[in-house]
């Protein structure tokens, strides 16, 4: 076929055809903040200021790192960051 | 932001952040993703810049970056 | 449409012979200076002698001219087709091509081929293509960096289990399976109660995996979920067990390849897996009802997947079709609000008595033994067992009767306390015998594999009867 794949909606068209992003929570208290690394170069001296930041207002930081930025994070990883964290920050692409 | 993508997708918000030239391929990733993640972007240049200019580039996004997290954006 | 080319317009494919026949004959057509458009479905090489050739490969011009044969010949005068012919026939072409002593020496008459327009499948991708294909429901644009098979998933229209990603294409191939306007309000789908349409349910009977010829069974399992006493709402809502389930009568079932034997109730057949299923879509996507958001089982049934089947009908037995006051032989479905499958072991019994009794002991576990006049009961007797009651000449009636019968408990038993168990019957049927169920809360059919001496119960919703859900009939239109 030529062009994008269309899809005919099955449901009542009740809510926005653009996929909605998750819930978020009223603020950042009693959450935990995961920040990944992509591993771009200097992008770890920016996430370590935005950690101090954050952990200077009582939030909980968690610090991870993927092994290169050149690939989706891998599965393992994606599954420790989802059971250890509340929300997620990835930086720094350039 | 596939990352991000796959964090959305296990009810895990999330926030890309990016220097100003990715602007127009995080547009082209989001309509070929067929999602729109939050995005925070910093003036480009990253890899130039001083330790004290990254810190201040961060200390300027914080406020974006939580905002792109919480209820109140 | 565009306005045709004046003259002479053929539509033709290389691999037909008839067209391979007539290919010469192309410039002797145009030797008057009469204008000769050739439009070909597969080889642009082909039609030599014309005055044009168009690459019809994507055959919008063969569909738009609705060419059904090959070789089609079309006079055109004046942008407008004036008459054609298909296939090759000495005389017509003569005629409409105005040429005395055209093709004397092929043969007087050969048959054409089909168009490409028509090959299986290709009606539906050009009628989308074309633009002729027109759907209410909204479209849908997939990322080219999406599976559409992820996309789905991602956008919470599955179940769990992948779905079909439902195209235009396919979409317009399942409506081919009923007569009814795509347009057509079927109800309104609990718990949203949003409108469902005859298009909405052929869009999720496509994710289920249908082929259009249940369509026409998908769609009265919808109707039938959505009349008032089968109450769908308090089905979705309840922290209980219960999902629709349907049992298919009538000659329908077999036409469209259901099961009614070996493993009915479970996985393998494509027409009963997708017929519950797509069922189960449309309450989904359609009505909104999802587990943790209005659906509220605690625990569910796997049946909450799929659970539907056809009665293997017996000439001893009515119907359960007929049962519920329809003529033998009507197309019906009728749906049950039905738990899990509970087995029935009985491999000694030879006598209907016995098994009768074996049946109503199994039946007092529906909801609770201590329990009553809460859940129907849906029976499901295998042939084996359903042979030592035709050999007794008992029919379906003279066995409900016989459970009913049985089915009258010692209060002293049910009620609460009793047997060290808080659970039960209030205190005031002490002394009573209490019926196990409401009056018309048996249903029994037959279905099964023929060897095994095994029967099951079906629980339904405890709260069966006008106070949630009775069972419902309806029957199957094309």
């Amino acid at each position: 076929m030529n062009g994008p794949t269309v899809l005919l909606d099955p449901t009542a068209e009740l809510a926005p055809v653009a996929r909605a992003l998750s819930a978020r929570p009223p603020s950042l208290d009693g959450k935990r903040v995961g920040i990944l690394d992509i591993s771009k170069a200097r992008g770890n001296v920016f996430l370590d200021r935005v950690d101090e930041l954050l952990a200077g207002r009582g939030i909980t930081v968690m610090r991870y790192r993927k092994p290169t930025f050149t690939r989706p994070a891998p599965a393992v990883l994606v599954q420790q960051i989802a059971a250890e964290v509340d929300l997620v920050v990835e930086g720094l692409a350039d | 932001m596939h990352d991000i993508a796959e964090f959305e997708s296990r009810s895990i918000p999330g926030v890309g952040v990016a220097s100003t030239e990715f602007v127009p391929a995080a547009a082209a990733q989001a309509k070929s993703l067929g999602i729109d993640p939050k995005m925070v972007f910093v003036p480009h240049p990253i890899q130039d810049r001083t330790d004290e200019e990254l810190r201040t580039l961060a200390e300027d996004a914080v406020e974006r970056i939580v905002e792109a997290i919480t209820a109140r954006s | 449409m565009p306005s045709l080319p004046d003259g002479l317009v053929v539509v033709a494919k290389r691999e037909c012979p008839t067209c391979t026949l007539v290919e010469p004959l192309l410039a002797e057509l145009t030797a008057d200076g009469t204008p000769v458009t050739v439009y070909v479905q597969d080889d642009p090489a082909f039609g030599r002698g014309a005055t044009r050739v168009v690459d019809d490969t994507r055959l919008e011009h063969s569909f738009a001219l609705d060419v059904e044969i090959v070789p089609t010949l079309i006079r055109v005068e004046d942008g407008r087709e004036v008459e054609r012919t298909y296939g090759w026939h000495r005389g017509d072409w003569q005629r409409i091509s105005g040429r005395a002593g055209l093709g004397a020496a092929l043969p007087e008459v050969r048959p054409g081929c089909g168009s490409l327009t028509l090959e299986p499948g290709v009606a539906e991708t050009l009628a989308v293509r074309f633009g002729r294909a027109k759907f209410a429901s909204r479209a849908v644009e997939i990322g080219a960096a999406e599976d559409p098979e992820e996309a789905c998933f991602a956008r919470g229209w599955s179940d769990g289990l992948p779905v079909i990603p439902p195209t235009r294409e396919r979409v317009l191939r399942m409506l081919s399976g009923t007569t009814r306007d795509p347009g057509e309000i079927i109800g309104m789908v609990p718990p949203d109660l949003a409108p469902c349409t005859v298009e909405k349910v052929a869009i999720n009977a496509v994710m289920a995996g249908c082929k259009p010829e249940y369509l026409p069974v998908v769609l009265a399992a919808v109707e039938a979920a959505l009349i008032d006493e089968f109450g769908m709402h308090g089905i979705l809502c309840t922290t209980m067990f219960c999902g629709p389930l349907v049992v298919v009568n009538g000659p329908i079932a077999q036409a469209i390849g259901m099961n009614s034997g070996v493993n009915a109730l479970g996985q393998g057949n494509r027409a009963n897996a997708t017929i519950g299923r797509a069922l189960q879509l449309v309450i989904r996507n359609v009505g909104g009802g999802r587990p943790g958001e209005v659906d509220r089982s605690a625990l569910g049934t796997p049946g909450k997947y799929t659970f539907c089947f056809a009665e293997a009908e017996h000439p001893q037995w009515n119907p359960l079709s007929v049962e519920r006051g329809f003529a033998r032989g009507t197309n019906t479905v009728t749906l049950f609000a039905g738990e899990g499958v509970q087995g029935i072991v009985d491999q000694k019994s030879r006598t209907p008595e016995s098994l009768a009794r074996t049946f109503a002991l199994c039946m007092r576990a529906v909801d609770h033994p201590k329990l009553a006049m809460a859940g129907d009961a849906l029976l499901v007797v295998s042939p084996e067992h359903s042979r030592v009651f035709f050999d007794a000449g008992w029919s379906k009636a003279r066995l409900l009767e016989e459970l009913t019968a049985l089915l009258q408990l010692p209060g002293d038993e049910m009620v609460v306390g009793a047997g060290g168990i808080a659970e039960g019957l209030p205190l005031s049927m002490k002394g009573t015998r209490v019926p196990k169920f409401r009056p018309g809360g048996i249903q029994i059919v037959r279905a099964g594999g023929s060897a095994g001496l095994f029967s099951a119960v079906i629980a339904g919703w405890a709260a069966s009867g006008p106070v949630g859900s009775t069972p419902v009939t309806k029957e199957i239109t094309t």
